[in-house]
């Protein structure tokens, strides 16, 4: 197999000429299929014989917390990646993800928190998965805090990519955590291996949905990673050509 | 220089340091004493809170003694020393952190008969409580060496440290507690004991190649 467009793609002269293209599309795609599962979730799937109608925040509860978890997987392995290839995209696809990782497990915890209190009576439990999102939520600060304090780019760079890549070992941990201590949580909703357990009606919105998600933060990270080269290649004459050519 | 010559400054520098490890030891009892004097002072609260207790107090008193690690070294140039020295810098590194260790987990130890008597720990559980002090706290030096090493050309590093590493802790800090906690309902707690030991063997690998590359980075 030819490598030679994945090395291309390390350079942000190329990634950003290539990635043009994608972010607008990505972002609609997303859109539209996040409006389409949210709705059909919304108004169109049957309440849960259990639950009732306060299952229905799943559609939105679990796109962001697999986000939030995924996000962390990309930048964890970034940071490998910029370790060890020394890759000068990776940290900054590193910059870009942190703060939408950080704003996914937020969300996460919020509407975990919001369908805690009617199903399980408490805003809050003290249960492994519930805790390992908070953990995640604040490595995500740290990580943006750390490049907030490093005003030296080749060191922030270093230091997130470090950080980042020590992290990865958390995500273990946040899988396992629901095997490991078996508490309130339920299971996970997705598996690769196995057909899911909820009816086809509530779980297809839900895949839509989940799918959708993924296409949004792409387009978006897309997007923050476009602003992050031009900013910092800002010097470079392909840039001051771009800028003439397609203005901006 | 050679690590022989490396290990006898080291331990020099902390014998005449021995006042920052002074501190962080009564900053260690202080806060175990606060538990009592803040919550509840009876021994049906005190028995089965007291491992947490003392694992919380040991990280924060670690976290102080880990704040300073490279600080100096860095400001007065000897880090600088250590990467151009030619020796392997991981193993430089893992030498400092396990001096660090030793100078603090020893007196803590030490110290952990009588604060276990002061919280009415039972002597079957202190036991546990000891050997999950020793197997856990080598983590908690080595995930420390990496966020200090980051953190070390920040003038305020402290608090951006903290947020570093403490997600980082808690998996230690849970493992430990719950593993005191299985032994005082009487069931086995090996496995514990064992997840324990692979966090901290996981860092030991992980760790020092780790600090060294932050290090490198941050002398630059």
């Amino acid at each position: 197999m030819n490598w030679t467009w994945f090395h291309k793609l390390g350079s942000p002269k190329w990634f950003f000429l290539w990635s043009k293209s994608y972010a607008l599309p990505l972002f609609f795609l997303g859109s539209v299929a996040l409006v389409v599962g949210l709705i059909w979730g919304l108004a169109f799937t049957p309440a849960d014989y259990l639950q009732g109608n306060s299952f229905r925040i799943i559609y939105i509860h679990v796109p962001v917390a697999i986000l939030a978890q995924s996000c962390y997987l990309g930048l964890g392995f970034s940071g490998l990646i910029f370790l060890i290839w020394q890759m000068k995209i990776a940290p900054i696809f590193i910059q870009s993800i942190a703060p939408i990782g950080a704003v996914m497990a937020l969300i996460a915890l919020v509407s975990g928190a919001v369908w805690g209190k009617p199903t399980w009576g408490t805003w809050w439990v003290w249960d492994a998965r519930l805790t390992s999102v908070l953990v995640l939520f604040l490595l995500y600060m740290g990580i943006i805090g750390l490049k907030n304090a490093l005003d030296d780019v080749a060191l922030a760079n270093k230091s997130v990519a470090v950080i980042g890549a020590v992290g990865l070992i958390n995500l273990p941990i946040i899988k396992y955590s629901v095997i490991w201590w078996n508490t309130l949580h339920q299971g996970a909703t997705f598996t690769l291996t196995e057909k899911p357990a909820m009816a086809a009606e509530m779980w297809i919105p839900l895949l839509i949905s989940v799918i959708g998600m993924y296409c949004l933060v792409a387009s978006l990270v897309l997007w923050r990673m476009q602003s992050i080269i031009l900013e910092r290649e800002h010097r470079s004459n392909w840039v001051k050509q771009e800028v003439m050519n397609n203005g901006f | 220089m050679t690590y022989t010559s490396f290990l006898k400054s080291e331990c020099l520098v902390l014998w005449r340091r021995k006042y920052d490890i002074f501190n962080a030891l009564l900053f260690f009892i202080m806060v175990v004493v606060l538990f009592p004097l803040g919550v509840n002072a009876s021994p049906e609260f005190l028995a089965p809170a007291a491992g947490g207790i003392i694992w919380c107090a040991a990280v924060l008193a670690i976290l102080m003694s880990i704040e300073s690690m490279f600080k100096e070294d860095y400001s007065d140039g000897s880090l600088e020393q250590l990467v151009v020295s030619g020796l392997s810098l991981p193993l430089l590194v893992l030498i400092k952190i396990s001096l660090q260790w030793v100078a603090v987990i020893f007196p803590l130890l030490v110290m952990m008969p009588l604060l276990s008597e002061m919280l009415y720990l039972s002597s079957g559980i202190f036991w546990v409580l000891v050997v999950t002090l020793i197997i856990g706290t080598p983590s908690l030096f080595l995930i420390g060496a990496i966020g200090s090493a980051l953190t070390v050309s920040i003038k305020q590093g402290g608090v951006l440290l903290m947020l570093l590493i403490l997600p980082f802790y808690l998996p230690v800090i849970i493992f430990a507690t719950s593993a005191i906690q299985t032994a005082q309902s009487g069931l086995p707690y090996s496995g514990l004991l064992a997840l324990l030991l692979a966090i901290s063997l996981l860092f030991l690998v992980v760790s020092p190649f780790m600090t060294a590359i932050s290090i490198k980075a941050s002398v630059n």
